[in-house]
């Protein structure tokens, strides 16, 4: 199965999209367009096959964020450069029930890293996070993310990818 | 009586100067520039480079507007440009800003990793994931 990703596109179908999440599902149906183009939130990349090219088969959005440097405990700070910390949100990341097992997660997730370096490379961006739910954690962690401390205990678990961590991972490959 | 204008007055009709362009090109290069030129029919360099110019100024206009240049094939499939120089003219990398909201101890444990001398090593995943 041939799959495409791409940036979500006005006329995609996106209705029968079922990842077995309702927020999810909602999101990319109502709202991941309207942010995109009209509200600037988020940037939402959809995986298609070669086949169907408007049928979604999994998608994730992504957001670029920065955390200001004066809002990290003091004694955290002389660590720290002298910016905000500029960081890139994978808001969220979904596929289609009826294609899991066939690999978009992987790539959906590989594109998102594809982004982060090159947003790393145009713009500046230290490092990749993302609110995972708790039963995705491992999925998350297979790729290197590491749980932020601190969060509730209930509800989704921050987790952290450094893009130093991103760029070896290219390096090994040569 | 007409008036003659002083030897050094400019006048108002000067004629404009065109500007001299010389580019040292590799072999490969060269080769590529003349099959370009040939494929456009185009016989000069001066037209080459005025064609070149007017495609590029129109490619950095639109990125800097933050549209995508796409391609698409008859069938509908669709590429997008991709080009690092483009890309510096166009908006914050077209990925919008937002804000997220973080506790005290979020914030200590994220500036511990941000700190940390070395990086966590990439697991398997992500080193097929970054060369998939």
């Amino acid at each position: 199965m041939a799959v495409i990703i791409r940036r979500l596109e006005e006329s995609d179908e996106t209705g029968n999209f079922d990842c077995g999440d309702a927020p999810l599902n909602n999101y990319l149906n109502k709202h991941a367009w309207v942010n995109q183009e009209k509200s600037s939130i988020g940037v939402t990349y959809v995986a298609v096959e070669e086949a169907a090219l408007r049928r979604v088969l999994g998608y994730f959005t992504i957001a670029m964020s920065s955390v200001p440097r004066e809002a990290f405990p003091k004694k955290y700070v002389r660590g720290l450069p002298s910016y905000d910390l500029p960081l890139m949100l994978l808001a969220r990341l979904g596929v289609d029930l009826r294609f899991a097992g066939k690999g978009i997660g992987h790539a959906l997730i590989s594109e998102a890293f594809r982004i982060s370096l090159r947003v790393s490379g145009e713009v500046g961006c230290r490092c990749v996070i993302t609110d995972a739910y708790r039963d995705r954690m491992s999925w998350y962690a297979r790729y290197g993310f590491i749980p932020i401390e601190g969060a509730a205990a209930e509800g989704p678990q921050r987790m952290f990818l450094d893009i130093r961590t991103i760029r070896k991972a290219l390096q090994s490959q040569l | 009586m007409a008036i003659k204008p002083k030897r050094n007055q400019p006048t108002t009709a000067r004629r404009t100067r065109n500007t001299k362009f010389q580019a040292d090109l590799a072999p490969a290069e060269d080769r590529a520039l003349r099959a370009l030129k040939e494929d456009l029919q185009l016989r000069s360099n001066t037209d080459f480079l005025a064609d070149a110019v007017a495609l590029f100024r129109w490619a950095a206009s639109e990125r800097k507007l933050g549209h995508r240049i796409i391609s698409e094939t008859p069938g509908g499939e669709r590429k997008v440009l991709v080009f690092p120089r483009l890309e510096r003219v166009a908006p914050e990398a077209n990925l919008p800003r937002i804000e997220i909201a973080w506790t005290k101890s979020e914030l200590a444990s994220l500036a511990e990793l941000v700190s940390s001398a070395e990086p966590q090593p990439p697991t398997e995943a992500l080193v097929r994931a970054v060369r998939d």
